[in-house]
This record gives C-alpha cells, sequence and structure tokens, in this order.
C-alpha cells in the first residue's frame, strides 16, 4: 500500500520530467518534416497530415476495432508468456539441475529469428488469431524465463540463512526477503517482454491475418497510402511509449530503488 | 551591528582603496539597477506617445526601433549590471569596477540612450557607435571568461560576441551600409538574448536557491544541470536560425515546440532529492522565467503550424517581456537584496512586482484572442509593467543609495 502511494506521490513530478523527451521527439518531428519539404507527400507526408489522419483513423469505428483485436491478441500472448516464463524460471532457479539443463533450450528460442516462428505457426495453426498468440509466446517467453531465472539465481545465500535462523513465518520470507529481489529482476523482463510483444504481434498479423493494426498496415502499404502506414506507426508507437513511460516505468523505477 | 555572516560578503578579495566613492557608485549594479528602473517606466510611456504618433521619433520604421532598444538597450544594462557585480565572485582576485569609472561607463549608457531616442535628429552612425561601444566595453570587461584557462564561464563571452556581431549587422543594415532584413536579425538577436539568459540563469539559480536553502535551513542541495540548458540552447539556436532562414516555413514551426519543451524541461532541475522546494516563492519566481520562454516558443510553433505565424509578433511578448523582461526583474531582485549585504527575502512587494509583470504579459498577448479590445489591453499591460518597476523604486532605492546593511564596503 505504502509502496503505491509513493508511486502515486513522485507521479506527477515523473511526467513532468518528459518534458526532456518530448523535446527531443519534437526535434525529430522536426527532420521528418523537412524529409517531407524535401521528398515530397507520397514518399514522407507531412507530420501535420499524418497527424490529421491518425485523428480521422482513432473516430473510425473499424480501427477502434482493429486495436482492440490486436491489443487481445498481444494481451493474450503476453499473459501467458508471463504466467510460463515466470513460473518456470523460478523453478528452474530454484533447482541447479534445471537451470544447467534450460539454459541451452533459452538460447535455441533466444536465438530463432521470430519471423521463423511465424512461418512454422502459420503452417501449424493456419491463418488465424492462433498463429498470432503462439508466436507472440514464443517470443517473449524467454525474455521473462531468463529474468526470473536469474532472480533466482542471484538471491543472496546469507540473507535466507539469516531468515532461517531467526525462524522468520513463511510469509515474511516471502514478502520480505524473497519477493523484492526477485521482483525486481522479474519486473523490468516483463516490461522488455511487452516491448517484443507488442512488435511481434504486428509482424505476426501483417503476415497472417486480414484483421488487427498489422493488417491495416498491409493494406495500406498495398494502397501506397503513405499518410495512413505512418498514422498506424504512430499508434503502435504512441501505445507502446505510454504503457512502458506512463505505467510501467514508475513502478520499474520504484521496484529498482533499493539496489542503488 | 552584530550580523551573522552573508554569503555575498565573500564576494571579492580587494576592493579599490579609491576615496570618498559615494554609495551608489560602490558597485556595478547600484548605478544601473537606480537608472534602469526608471527608464523601464519612462520608456514604456515614450512607446506608448511614440506608437500613438504623439511623438514623431522613428519615421522610418518605429516597430524595428522598439525592437532594437528593448532588446539591445536594455540587455547592455542587464549584462552590466550582471557582470560587474558577478565576475569579481566568479573569479577571486578580480578588483571590483567601482567609482569614477564605473561613472563614466553608466554615462556611455546614458549617452546610448539619448543617442537612441533622438536618432532622427542626431543618425545611425552615432547611436552606433556609442551603442556598440557600449556593448564592446562590455567583451572587453569580461574578457577573462573567454581567457580563462579553465574556460567555466567562456560561454558567457561567446555569446556577448554573437550579439556584438548582431548588434553591428543591425546597424550596418539601418545605416544601408549592407542590405538585409533588419527585423530578422533583431529576431535572430532575441534567441541569442535567450541563450545568454539561460546560460547566466544557470549561475543565479546555482547562487541563489541554494543560499535561500542554506537560509532557510532546508537540507537539500540544489543542482542545475548543464545537460538541460545545453539541450534548451540547442534547440532556441536551432529554431532562431530555423526562423532567420525558413520563416513561417513547418520545420521552424516544430523546431519552435522542440524549443518550448526544452525549455520546460530545465525546470525540472526544481525537484531536488531530499528536499521539496517548490514552495519557495524565488524558485517559483525563477521557474516562471522558463515558463514564459516556453510557453512562448511553443504559441509561436503553434501558431505557425496552424496560422503561417500571423500572431508571432503579438506571442513573441511571452519570450520578450515575459521571459526576458522577468529575467531583468529577478537579477535586480537577488542582486539588490544580497549584494546590499541583506538576506534574500520575499514579501508582499516581490511578489506583486513579478504577478505585474506576468499580468503585463498577459495583457499583451491577450490581443491575439480578444483583438476587440487591443487598445484597453495594450494600456493595461503597460501600466502593469510601470507598477512592477515602480514597487521595485519604491523598495529598493532607499537600499542602492545607501552603503550595504552589514557594513562590508560595496
Amino acid at each position: 500500500m505504502k509502496f503505491l502511494f509513493k508511486i502515486l506521490k513522485d507521479f506527477p513530478l515523473y511526467l513532468w520530467s518528459g518534458w526532456g523527451a518530448i523535446g527531443s521527439i519534437f526535434l525529430f518531428i522536426a527532420l521528418w518534416d523537412a524529409g517531407h519539404q524535401y521528398y515530397g507527400s507520397l514518399v514522407l507526408p507531412s507530420p501535420l497530415e499524418t497527424f490529421t489522419t491518425l485523428l480521422g483513423m482513432l473516430q473510425d469505428k473499424e480501427m477502434q476495432e482493429a486495436i482492440q483485436t490486436t491489443l487481445t491478441r498481444a494481451g493474450i500472448g503476453f499473459g501467458i508468456a508471463v504466467i510460463l516464463g515466470t513460473s518456470l524460471g523460478l523453478l528452474a532457479g530454484f533447482f541447479m539441475t534445471a537451470s544447467m539443463m534450460s539454459r541451452p533450450i533459452v538460447t535455441i528460442l533466444v536465438g530463432m529469428p521470430p519471423i521463423v516462428w511465424i512461418v512454422l505457426a502459420m503452417i501449424w495453426f493456419g491463418m488465424g488469431d492462433e498463429t498470432v498468440v503462439f508466436t507472440v509466446v514464443v517470443a517473449s517467453f524467454p525474455i521473462v524465463f531468463v529474468g526470473s531465472l536469474q532472480g533466482t539465481r542471484t538471491l543472496d545465500g546469507d540473507l535466507s540463512e539469516m531468515a532461517r535462523s531467526f525462524a522468520l513465518p513463511w510469509h515474511m520470507k516471502f514478502f520480505d526477503v524473497y519477493f523484492p529481489h526477485i521482483f525486481s529482476y522479474v519486473f523490468p523482463a516483463w516490461v522488455a517482454a511487452l516491448g517484443m510483444a507488442w512488435k511481434i504481434v504486428i509482424m505476426a498479423e501483417l503476415l497472417a491475418t486480414s484483421d488487427g493494426l498489422g493488417a491495416s498496415l498491409a493494406v495500406a502499404r498495398s494502397q501506397l497510402d503513405t499518410a495512413g502506414a505512418l498514422a498506424l506507426v504512430v499508434i503502435m508507437i504512441a501505445s507502446l511509449l505510454f504503457i512502458e513511460y506512463v505505467i510501467l516505468e514508475p513502478i520499474k523505477r520504484e521496484v529498482e530503488l533499493w539496489r542503488s | 551591528m552584530s550580523q551573522e555572516k552573508l554569503h555575498a560578503t565573500n564576494h571579492y578579495l580587494y576592493y579599490p582603496d579609491e576615496e570618498n566613492i559615494p554609495p551608489y557608485l560602490a558597485y556595478g549594479f547600484r548605478p544601473i539597477f537606480l537608472l534602469l528602473a526608471p527608464y523601464m517606466i519612462l520608456s514604456m510611456l515614450l512607446w506608448i506617445l511614440a506608437f500613438s504618433g504623439v511623438i514623431p521619433f522613428f519615421s522610418d520604421d518605429i516597430l524595428v526601433w522598439h525592437v532594437y532598444e528593448m532588446t539591445f538597450g536594455i540587455l547592455t544594462a542587464g549584462a552590466l549590471a550582471f557582470l560587474t557585480t558577478g565576475l569579481p565572485e566568479l573569479f577571486p582576485g578580480m578588483v571590483p569596477f567601482v567609482g569614477k569609472r564605473l561613472k563614466y561607463i553608466v554615462l556611455l549608457w546614458v549617452a546610448g540612450r539619448v543617442s537612441f531616442w533622438f536618432i532622427d535628429f542626431t543618425g545611425v552612425f552615432v547611436a552606433a557607435s556609442l551603442n556598440l561601444a557600449m556593448l564592446g566595453w562590455i567583451i572587453y570587461f569580461a574578457k577573462d571568461t573567454v581567457f580563462d584557462k579553465l574556460q567555466r564561464h567562456a560561454s558567457l563571452g561567446y555569446a556577448l560576441a554573437v550579439l556584438f556581431g548582431l548588434e553591428a549587422w543591425f546597424f550596418a543594415i539601418q545605416a544601408s551600409l549592407i542590405e538585409g532584413d533588419a527585423m530578422a536579425v533583431l529576431k535572430l538577436s532575441i534567441g541569442a538574448v535567450v541563450v545568454l539568459i539561460l546560460l547566466a540563469l544557470r549561475r543565479v539559480n546555482m547562487e541563489a536557491i541554494n543560499e535561500l536553502l542554506e537560509d532557510k535551513g532546508i537540507d537539500a542541495v540544489y543542482i542545475s544541470r548543464p545537460p538541460l540548458t545545453n539541450f534548451a540552447i540547442f534547440a532556441v539556436a536551432l529554431f532562431s536560425l530555423g526562423e532567420y532562414f525558413f520563416p513561417n516555413n513547418s520545420t521552424t514551426g516544430w523546431l519552435a515546440l522542440a524549443a518550448g519543451a526544452a525549455l520546460l524541461a530545465i525546470t525540472n532541475d526544481y525537484n531536488v532529492k531530499d528536499g521539496f522546494i517548490l514552495n519557495q516563492p524565488y524558485v517559483l519566481y525563477l521557474g516562471s522565467i522558463y515558463l514564459f520562454l516556453a510557453l512562448g516558443y511553443a504559441f509561436i510553433g503553434w501558431d505557425i503550424l496552424t496560422a503561417q505565424g500571423v500572431h508571432a509578433n503579438h506571442l513573441r511578448h511571452l519570450i520578450t517581456a515575459g521571459g526576458i523582461g522577468l529575467s531583468y526583474l529577478m537579477v535586480m531582485l537577488i542582486i539588490g537584496w544580497i549584494h546590499t549585504g541583506r538576506h534574500l527575502t520575499s514579501n508582499l512587494a516581490t511578489h506583486a512586482m513579478v504577478l505585474s509583470i506576468i499580468f503585463a504579459v498577459l495583457c499583451r498577448v491577450g490581443i491575439v484572442w480578444f483583438e476587440a479590445h487591443a487598445m484597453v489591453l495594450y494600456a493595461l499591460s503597460a501600466l502593469f509593467w510601470c507598477t512592477a518597476f515602480g514597487l521595485y523604486i519604491k523598495q529598493f532605492m532607499p537600499f542602492l543609495l545607501a552603503p550595504r546593511a552589514d557594513g562590508v564596503k560595496g
């Protein structure tokens, strides 16, 4: 509770600290605008035109549904990856043998390009939700797994010994000794996995479905609608920035605070 | 009189042994502030008379000359006070500039003002040589900043040199020596003044706020982080160049928005670790400078993107009267307290001065939205502006005319 209160208390000043980032983004938009003036609207529509298209899109019912579809797919895939990755990572972390065994497999999973998974998933599941969700799970699972494995492996042995010798009740042992440490590893891994999930879901949709943001992007491409495509990109980036920097980053900061 | 030692008592190592220095010439800022505050009021009245055609000055282009005077005429006074007061503190061992020599330099500034107001009769060359000589002397006085091996404050010197170049360029155009757009050069100069102010403010902030925190026993350290200021300077410079080469181009508009955001980012310095200082009046005063500069750039950017910059002339007053005007007032307040041997104090008068400037700016800029009431707003704006400096005269005239309250020389 205290933890939550502190996050909320720091939140306005945290938000205010974003002005520098907004300044950089505006400089980038200025560069984009200069590019538009040099290359013309077909190659690079002006930022203003893109934002106008974007506003129109957001009021469009179909587009709202597409966003919802994509969010649902990413959410389900990410959720499965988090549950599987965290629990298996914890298990593997507590048993040295399991940890040793799982390492090479995770390396293989991490090393496999997501596009290969999409191709395989399209063969296995056909065109549809399963393909997308599967790809998201497979791409983000290893990140979460490694995070929670690390968290468990790096637990301070002295601290747990102290907890044992003072005969702490199990809930204190868990919430005061293990949890803060493990969570400070697991949570950043979740954030990283979410970023991955969001990127993969668009790519999978573009190749394997007929609805969702990725599919809309494919349509914009086939119609040479550069403004529409850029507006979609803005939606994707803006939603990721929002989730990552407005919702998750403040929590991450608090979680990692004790480490420094 | 027993009083605890104040910070600014160590602001010089040696004091010149000139005899019979009157209090108003005992330190660089004194004669300047004694003249600058009344001049702010007098010039506002003169501008009203000139713009309404009652006095037939500046027959060629009154707007250009108005921008010139409010940019360079006031700047030289502000820079003179800031540097003659601050440099001996930044470079221990430097002898304060006081007494007779100070009097002559201040008279040079006054001559510059007279030559400016009577430019229709005395000609551009007289005004140009007097005013350029003034800024040139300031740069000569500040040469130590540039020659300093550590280059700690060199940026101040370089910014002044750039301003000298811009002023010379402006006069060359006005004297028809070269072709050019005088107003565009002045807009560029406003960008350079903002850069100079950002550089100066970083130092003022560090001094004033930390002194305040120590004074009030607040256990926190304020640090003005250079990267934030440098980013803002970079963005402001980019916008100013963009405005010169591509006025009202959409890219310039986005650059203005970037400058606005970058300026707001500087206010994050006030969020100090281990303490809360946002309830301190001086923090709010100083913070409002960044706020007004930021609003100015942001609104100009918005105006360029949505209306081809038709309101930029009005909106620019957020930067000039607001940001720059408040900076001069803050320097006058902070130096006026500390360097007359007093604690940095906020009272009803200081609140009223800052609020008056803010109201003056809001009225001036409000013309964009309430064009029908333009005349009333012009008048109100001038009234608030004069109120601010009138209050300054009332509060500080006695301090400036008397020796330091703590008995230290200077």
